[in-house]
């Protein structure tokens, strides 16, 4: 196996402080106040949502986001003095991205092809504006986002696409390295042929 | 919601949200502001995906938004970690690789353990921890070994394709033998 480091393509990482970014990921980290009714739907459409796969089909084809998160601080761990015991008024929600490509492209995309799962996940929100028109929106995300103090990808250079491509690739090649060694030369030829084809898209 | 919205394929997405001593907040900015991204702690724990640190000042009020104003007491550090396989093993070898700068970290923050390492620490993180709502991994059956190893094995694939054409079956076969170790 080769030592080489991965190529890095182009950096695409681009509309963000510079603490947010290493290599081609970008951390977005935004805090909303959730309504009151927010407090008991949320908990509910987070748990439909991860047992319906289907619901995050398109979170999946969009393809720029590695890792998110969405969390709700009902209320912050007591850790004694100077801290206050004093109970939050409201629910928050925090909720952070590791993606790749530019800040308002990610929100652009988020806000037109996620149009409803926003509205689901941030409807009950304070002064969430709706996903569309994006101007707005966009406001609100920089209204309520926070700037990281530090941030860290494993694997800086790789995009999403380029770390699915590589999986691809893996499990496809796997069948022909454990078989190559026991094929004839034309055999082998002609499966390396087959293998290309089908992981084609992926190289 | 319980620790297992915390999972996603074999990932697992730990958050800890720790008050910051009065006063420190800006010492402790700058130190993580200051760390060399390319030498990062997080670079320490070969399980980590991503991670982050965010010094929250305050929530964001806006009258004009309906909701009576609710201001945070302190500043607070959030650390977030997106990881391969269980939390507890994950934190064992953060609180011992990660000590040196632990202290620079969790240490300016309200009751960190005096000697922020090892058991004390992992129970203040876990006090500490914020369970997910929804925790979404692109690849969670991939850890960051495979990925990196894929990541690698791409190259080496699109590299060997270009040099290999043209080449007869049998040379093909024992290039590839060489190249992939098949």
């Amino acid at each position: 196996m080769s030592a080489r480091a991965p190529s890095a393509g182009p950096v695409t990482a681009t509309g963000t402080a510079s603490h947010n970014v290493h290599g081609q990921a970008i951390a977005i980290t935004v805090f909303s106040t959730v309504k009151w009714w927010g407090k008991p739907i949320l908990p509910a459409l987070f748990a439909v949502t991860k047992r319906v796969p289907k619901l995050t089909d398109t979170l999946v084809q969009l393809s720029f986001i590695h890792f998110a998160r969405w969390s709700l601080v009902k209320q912050i761990p007591y850790n004694g003095p100077p801290q206050s015991k004093r109970k939050l008024r409201y629910t928050h929600m925090y909720f952070e991205s590791n993606f790749n490509g530019g800040w308002e492209e990610y929100i652009d995309a988020f806000s037109q092809i996620l149009t409803d799962g926003m509205a689901a996940f941030w409807g009950s929100s304070y002064g969430f504006p709706k996903a569309l028109p994006t101007a707005p929106f966009k406001k609100y995300i920089q209204n309520n986002e926070i700037e990281a103090s530090h941030y860290y990808s494993a694997y800086p250079e790789a995009t999403i696409t380029m770390v699915k491509a590589a999986l691809d690739v893996d499990a496809k090649l796997a069948a022909l390295k454990r078989n190559a060694a026991k094929m004839e030369p034309e055999a082998f030829a002609a499966a390396y042929e087959r293998f290309l084809t089908d992981a084609q898209r992926s190289l | 919601m319980s620790s297992q919205d915390n999972v996603n394929g074999q990932a697992y997405g730990f958050q800890s949200m720790t008050p910051i001593e009065p006063g420190k907040e800006g010492e402790l900015r700058a130190y993580l502001e200051g760390l060399d991204i390319d030498d990062s702690p997080f670079g320490k724990l070969p399980r980590t995906h991503m991670g982050r640190f965010v010094i929250v000042k305050d929530f964001y009020n806006d009258p004009s938004w309906g909701q009576k104003e609710e201001h945070l007491d302190l500043q607070y550090l959030i650390f977030t970690s997106n990881l391969d396989g269980d939390i507890d093993s994950y934190l064992d070898e953060l609180c011992e690789v990660m000590a040196p700068e632990a202290r620079e970290i969790w240490g300016r923050c309200v009751g960190c353990p005096e000697n922020p390492k090892g058991a004390a620490l992992k129970a203040y993180l876990k006090h500490n921890q914020i369970d997910c709502g929804f925790f979404y991994a692109a690849y969670g059956t991939a850890t960051v070994p495979e990925v990196k190893a894929a990541l690698r094995q791409r190259d080496q694939m699109i590299a060997f394709a270009t040099r290999s054409q043209g080449l007869s079956p049998d040379e093909l076969q024992e290039a590839f033998a060489a190249e992939f170790g098949a």
